[in-house]
C-alpha cells in the first residue's frame, strides 16, 4: 500500500519511539544522528513497526533534551544536516515506515532568536510573542509541573526587568498563543516539515498553550481553538496527515483534545499507563476496566495512543494519591528511582526483568483500544541508570551487541553522549540485538512474532472492546470486535496459576483460535467457557464459527 | 459426615474466583437483614482503611436465610462489574456468600470459614458476629494488625458490658480457662475473634467439628485449641457488645455452646492444661473501656426459686456428679431464705470441678450433665447479683480476680479428681 492512501493509517500503526541521539552513530562523534538511524531502518522494519516517532532533533541548548528548541526549522548539527534527515526520510518512506517527528508548541528555549527579541525591549515587535507580566502574582491557580525544580511559574528576566511565563524550566519561555503572529508563524513551522514530507506531528504539552486569569491555565476552551485552527489547516493543505496529541490529562479532559473530530487524530492515553502497572502489582483487573469506563468515546476516526514507556518518567500526575503511593513502594522504593509526580524507569527493571511480565504487558499494549507505542530499546529489555540526572537514565545509547560502544559508535566510550548501561544484568554485553537476534525465544524475537500478530487483523486497530466480567478479578479479559470478525483477549495478572469462567454463551457454537499458535480450543458450548492461564499468562484467540 | 465437603460446589467456584488473600473476613448469617447492611459496610470501611493495599475478601456462610441476608452481603462487593465509586479503593473486594445448609449451624459455619481461609491461604482472619450493631471500622484493624503484621495466632476481643451482663463468662468461663490454661483471656467464647493461617491450617482438620461441643460451641472450642497449643495469644479491646447471653434463647441452649465445648476441650487438651500451674497476662491492645453500671432488669426471685426447686428436682441426677460434700452444702443453701441465701466462691469452683468430671467420666448422659448445671449457675447467679448489687465496677472487678484465684487454688483439686479417673479407666 502506498503511503498517505489510507486517511486512518496511523490507527493501524504500530509506532515505534526513538532519539535520534540514541539510535546509531555514522559518524563517530558519540552522539547518534540521521544517516546511523537511516541504517537501522530495517531493523526496525523488521521488528514490524511501520511508524517511528522522533523525539526533538532541531538546535536547542539542549537543557530539556531538545525540548528546548532555537530554531524550527533545522536540524541540530550533532544530528547531522537537514539534508540528512531528508535522506533519512526518503528511506523510511521506501521502507513504508511513517515519521512522525515532534513539535514543542508551548515553549522554546530562552535562547530562541524569538525569545532574545522579545526581552530585548518593551517595544520590540516580538515582545508580544510570550507571556510577560510585571509581577509574579497572575495566574495563581497555575500548578507547577515540575515540582522538583521550579518554584514558580514565573521567572524574572533581569534584561527587559519583567516576569515571563513558563509551564516548564524556566529557561523555557511559553509562547503567547492570543498572538495571531504566532499561531500563524508555528503553523509556517509545520507546514515547513509537512513540505518535506513527515506524516506527523506529535504535539508536546499542549493543555498549556493558553492562559487566563482565575483559571488552571489548562485545556482552555482558547487552547482548543488554537489546536482547531492547525486542524483546519492541516486537513485542508495536508490530508491524510497526523496530530497526535501529549496531554497528560484526566479522561474527561483528555478526550476533549479529539473534539469533534476536529482537533487531535490520535492522544496518548495517559490515566490508562499507571494502571496497567497497577493492575499488574495488584494482580487485579480493576485499575485498569475502571479508568477505561471511565474514559468516553472518542469521534469515528479518532484514535487513542498507548504506551507502556517512553522517554519521561512514568507518570503518576493522573492517579490518585492513595495510587501514588503505591506505585512508588511498589515501583521505586528507591527515592532516586523518582522523579517530579513520576518513576523514571524503563520497562524492564520496572518489571524486575521478569519475561512473563514484560510479554502480559506488551501483550495488552498490543490489544487494547489504540495504537501502541513501543520505546527504543524495550523491545530487548534495555536497562537504565537511575544515577544519571534527570531522565536521562532512560535515553542512554541503543544496544546493537557486544563490542565496542556495545555496537552504537565507534567514538571512545568517554565521548558518548551518555554511558552505556554496563551491569551483569542489563548491560550491554547481557542485552544486546545481536544476541537476542540468534534465539528463537529471545525477548526481541518474541516481540517481532506478537506484533506481526497484531498486525494479521485490523480488528486490534479499530475494533471496538467489550470487556467480559468473570468473577476471578485476576484475570483481565475482553473482546474485540470489528465488522463479523471477534477477538477473545484473556489476560492473567496474576502470579499464580488461574482458572477462570467466561460467559461466551452468545457465541455459542464458535470454536476458539489460538492466534499465536493457531491452535484450536474447544467449541463454546451453553456451559461457561473454563480456560486456565498459568502465570502472567495471556491469550488471543480469533473466534471461528466452523 | 467424614465423607462430606465442607465446602459447596458453588462456594468452591466462588473461592476459585477470590483467590489467594491476605486477610479474609469470615461474617456467619442466619436471617440477620435487620443488621448485616450495617455490620457488612462498616467491615468494608475497616478493611479500606486499615488494608487499602492488601487482598482482602469477607465470607458469609449462610444458615439458610430467608430474608435476604447473602444480597445485603453481596452488594458491598466492590468490582469493576458493579461500577461502584472504587476510585478510592486499590483493589477488588470480594463479598462471597454460600448457603450452606437449611438450618444455621455455628460449627459448619466456622468450619467453613476455617477451610476457606486456609484455602485461600489467608495470613489473617477475622469473624464477626453477625449482630454487631455497634461495630466500629477499627474493629478490624484491632482483631487483625496482630495476627497480620505482629505474628500473633489469635486475637480475642475484650467487650465493654454492663457489670451484670455476662455472669457466665465473669463467673465459670472466664475464670475456669484462667485456671486451666494459665492465660488471662476474658472472652473465652468471643463472638468476634482473629486467627491465622497457622490456626486456620491446624483446625481445619481438627476433630472438634465431629463433636456436639465443635458444632454448638465452636468459638469456646477454638479458644481452648489456640491456648493448649501454646499458640500466639493477645487480646483486644472492642468496646461495646450488648447483651451476649440473650444471643442464646434459653440458659440450656447457652451451657451447651459454652460449658460443654469448654468440658469437652479438658478432654481433648488433658496434656497441655494438667501441666500448667501459672497464669500469665495476655498481651492486650487497644484503649481499655470500663465496665458501665446502670440497672439491669433481672428476675432474681425467679432464679432463687428455680435454684432451690432444681435442687431438689434434680437431686438424684445432681448425686451421680457431685461429691456428697458439695451435694450436702447446696441442699443446704437451697433451704435458706433470700435473705440469709449464700453461695460461696469455693463451693461454686468445687461444683464446676466436680460436673468437669464427672461429663469426663460420663457419669451418665453428657448432655444431662449440662442441663444439671442449669440450677446451679443459677443459684451462683442469684447470689452475685444480691451480693454485689452496690458494688462499683472496680469492686466487681475484685470480686472477679477473686473467684479466679479460687478457681486457681482449687486446681489440684481438680487434678485429684481428673486423675482418679484416669486411674479407674
Amino acid at each position: 500500500m502506498p503511503l498517505a492512501s489510507d486517511a486512518l493509517w496511523y490507527q493501524d500503526a504500530v509506532i515505534y519511539q526513538v532519539h535520534v541521539r540514541a539510535m546509531y552513530d555514522s559518524n563517530g562523534d558519540g552522539i547518534g544522528d540521521f544517516r546511523g538511524l537511516a541504517q537501522k531502518l530495517d531493523y526496525l522494519k523488521d521488528l514490524g513497526i511501520n511508524a517511528i516517532w522522533l523525539m526533538p532533533f532541531f538546535p536547542s541548548p539542549l537543557r530539556d533534551d531538545g525540548y528546548d528548541i532555537s530554531d524550527y526549522t533545522s536540524v541540530h548539527p550533532n544530528y547531522g544536516t537537514l539534508d540528512d534527515f531528508k535522506f533519512f526520510l526518503a528511506a523510511a518512506r521506501e521502507r513504508n515506515i511513517r515519521v512522525i517527528i515532534e513539535l514543542v508548541l508551548n515553549h522554546t528555549s530562552d535562547q530562541h532568536p524569538w525569545f532574545q527579541e522579545s526581552r530585548s525591549s518593551r517595544d520590540n515587535p516580538r515582545r508580544d510573542w510570550y507571556v510577560w507580566s510585571d509581577t509574579d502574582t497572575r495566574y495563581r491557580g497555575t500548578r507547577i509541573i515540575f515540582l522538583d525544580t521550579e518554584m514558580s511559574n514565573w521567572a524574572w528576566d533581569p534584561i527587559s526587568k519583567a516576569y515571563y511565563w513558563h509551564r516548564f524550566f524556566s529557561h523555557q519561555p511559553d509562547l503567547n498563543y492570543d498572538n495571531p503572529a504566532v499561531r500563524q508563524e508555528m503553523w509556517k513551522v509545520m507546514k515547513f516539515w509537512l513540505d518535506l514530507g513527515v506524516d506527523g506531528f506529535r504535539l508536546d504539552a499542549v493543555p498549556y498553550l493558553v492562559e487566563r486569569e482565575g483559571t488552571s491555565c489548562e485545556n482552555l476552551p482558547e487552547t482548543h481553538a488554537v489546536i482547531k485552527e492547525l486542524r483546519r489547516r492541516l486537513d485542508e493543505s495536508y490530508p491524510g496527515r497526523l496530530l497526535l496529541a501529549e496531554a497528560n490529562q484526566w479522561p474527561a479532559d483528555l478526550r476533549a483534545y479529539f473534539g469533534d473530530g476536529d482537533e487531535f487524530h490520535m492522544a496518548f492515553n495517559f490515566p490508562l499507563m499507571p494502571r496497567m502497572f497497577m493492575g499488574l502489582k495488584l494482580e487485579d483487573r480493576k485499575p485498569i476496566t475502571e479508568i477505561l469506563q471511565q474514559t468516553p468515546p472518542i469521534p469515528e476516526g479518532c484514535q487513542w495512543c498507548l504506551f507502556l514507556r517512553n522517554h519521561d518518567e512514568l507518570t503518576l500526575e493522573m492517579v490518585t494519591d492513595m495510587e501514588r503511593d503505591y506505585m512508588y513502594d511498589e515501583y521505586a522504593h528507591d527515592k532516586g528511582m523518582r522523579l517530579n509526580l513520576g518513576i523514571r524507569r524503563r520497562l524492564a527493571p520496572l518489571l524486575d526483568n521478569d519475561r512473563r511480565r514484560i510479554e502480559l504487558m506488551n501483550g495488552m499494549l498490543l490489544s487494547l483500544p489504540g495504537t501502541p507505542v513501543i520505546y527504543y530499546g524495550d523491545e530487548i529489555g534495555m536497562g537504565d541508570n537511575i544515577y544519571l540526572g534527570d531522565r536521562n537514565g532512560v535515553r542512554t545509547p541503543m544496544q546493537w551487541d557486544g563490542g565496542w560502544n556495545a555496537g552504537f559508535s565507534a567514538a571512545d566510550p568517554e565521548s558518548l553522549y551518555e554511558a552505556l548501561i554496563m551491569n551483569p544484568v542489563y548491560g550491554y554485553q547481557a542485552v544486546n540485538v545481536q544476541s537476542q537476534r540468534r534465539f528463537e525465544h529471545s525477548l526481541l524475537s518474541w516481540m517481532h512474532r506478537i506484533v506481526q500478530v497484531r498486525k494479521s487483523t485490523p480488528t486490534f486497530g479499530r475494533g471496538s472492546i467489550e470487556f467480559l466480567y468473570p468473577q476471578n478479578h485476576r484475570v483481565l479479559a475482553y473482546l474485540r470486535q470489528l465488522d463479523r470478525e471477534t477477538v477473545l483477549v484473556v489476560n492473567n495478572l496474576s502470579a499464580s496459576a488461574q482458572a477462570v469462567e467466561l460467559d461466551l454463551s452468545r457465541f455459542k457454537g464458535n470454536i476458539l483460535v489460538e492466534m499465536f499458535s493457531r491452535n484450536i480450543f474447544p467449541r463454546v458450548a451453553d456451559l461457561p467457557y473454563l480456560l486456565t492461564l498459568g502465570a502472567y499468562q495471556f491469550y488471543w484467540f480469533r473466534l471461528r464459527r466452523i | 459426615m467424614a465423607d462430606e465437603n465442607i465446602l459447596s460446589d458453588d462456594l468452591l467456584r466462588q473461592l476459585i474466583s477470590v483467590g489467594e488473600v491476605d486477610i479474609l473476613v469470615g461474617l456467619p448469617t442466619y436471617n440477620h437483614a435487620k443488621t448485616i447492611g450495617h455490620v457488612v459496610q462498616v467491615i468494608r470501611d475497616g478493611l479500606l482503611t486499615y488494608f487499602p493495599r492488601e487482598r482482602v475478601a469477607i465470607l458469609n456462610p449462610d444458615g439458610g436465610s430467608q430474608d435476604g441476608t447473602p444480597d445485603l452481603v453481596r452488594a458491598a462487593s466492590i468490582d469493576d462489574a458493579r461500577n461502584a465509586d472504587t476510585f478510592r479503593t486499590l483493589r477488588t473486594l470480594h463479598c462471597v456468600s454460600s448457603q450452606y445448609a437449611s438450618s444455621p449451624s455455628a460449627g459448619q459455619a466456622l468450619h467453613i470459614v476455617m477451610a476457606s481461609a486456609d484455602l485461600l491461604r489467608a495470613r489473617a482472619c477475622a469473624v464477626i458476629a453477625p449482630e454487631s450493631s455497634d461495630i466500629l471500622p477499627d474493629w478490624i484493624d484491632r482483631l487483625l494488625t496482630p495476627i497480620y503484621r505482629e505474628h500473633f495466632d489469635f486475637v480475642a476481643p475484650v467487650y465493654r458490658r454492663h457489670r451484670f451482663e455476662g455472669i457466665l463468662v465473669t463467673n465459670l468461663l472466664y475464670p475456669m480457662t484462667r485456671a486451666l490454661y494459665g492465660k488471662r483471656i476474658r472472652e473465652p467464647r468471643p463472638g468476634e475473634f482473629g486467627f491465622s493461617d497457622r490456626l486456620a491450617a491446624e483446625l481445619v482438620e481438627s476433630d472438634l467439628w465431629r463433636h456436639d461441643a465443635g458444632r454448638l460451641g465452636p468459638e469456646v472450642c477454638i479458644t481452648m485449641a489456640t491456648l493448649s497449643d501454646g499458640l500466639r495469644v493477645s487480646q483486644t479491646f472492642l468496646g461495646a457488645k450488648g447483651h451476649l447471653e440473650q444471643q442464646s434463647s434459653d440458659l440450656v441452649t447457652a451451657l451447651r455452646q459454652t460449658v460443654g465445648p469448654l468440658f469437652w476441650s479438658m478432654e481433648q487438651n488433658g496434656a497441655a492444661w494438667t501441666g500448667i500451674h501459672e497464669v500469665q497476662a495476655v498481651p492486650t491492645t487497644g484503649p481499655e473501656y470500663e465496665v458501665t453500671a446502670g440497672a439491669v432488669s433481672v428476675d432474681r426471685k425467679r432464679l432463687h426459686q428455680m435454684f432451690c426447686s432444681g435442687v431438689v428436682d434434680l437431686e438424684p441426677v445432681l448425686r451421680s456428679i457431685l461429691s456428697p460434700t458439695t451435694l450436702a452444702q447446696l441442699q443446704a443453701s437451697a433451704t435458706l431464705e433470700d435473705d440469709k441465701f449464700h453461695f460461696t466462691d469455693e463451693l461454686w469452683v468445687r461444683a464446676v470441678y466436680e460436673f468437669a468430671t464427672s461429663y469426663h467420666r460420663s457419669v451418665i448422659n453428657r448432655d444431662h450433665i449440662l442441663q444439671a448445671l442449669a440450677p446451679l449457675y443459677r443459684g451462683r447467679a442469684y447470689a452475685y447479683l444480691t451480693e454485689n448489687s452496690t458494688a462499683s465496677p472496680e469492686d466487681l472487678e475484685e470480686r472477679i480476680e477473686a473467684l479466679c484465684l479460687t478457681f486457681e487454688r482449687l486446681k489440684p483439686y481438680l487434678l485429684e479428681l481428673w486423675s482418679a479417673k484416669e486411674r479407674d479407666s
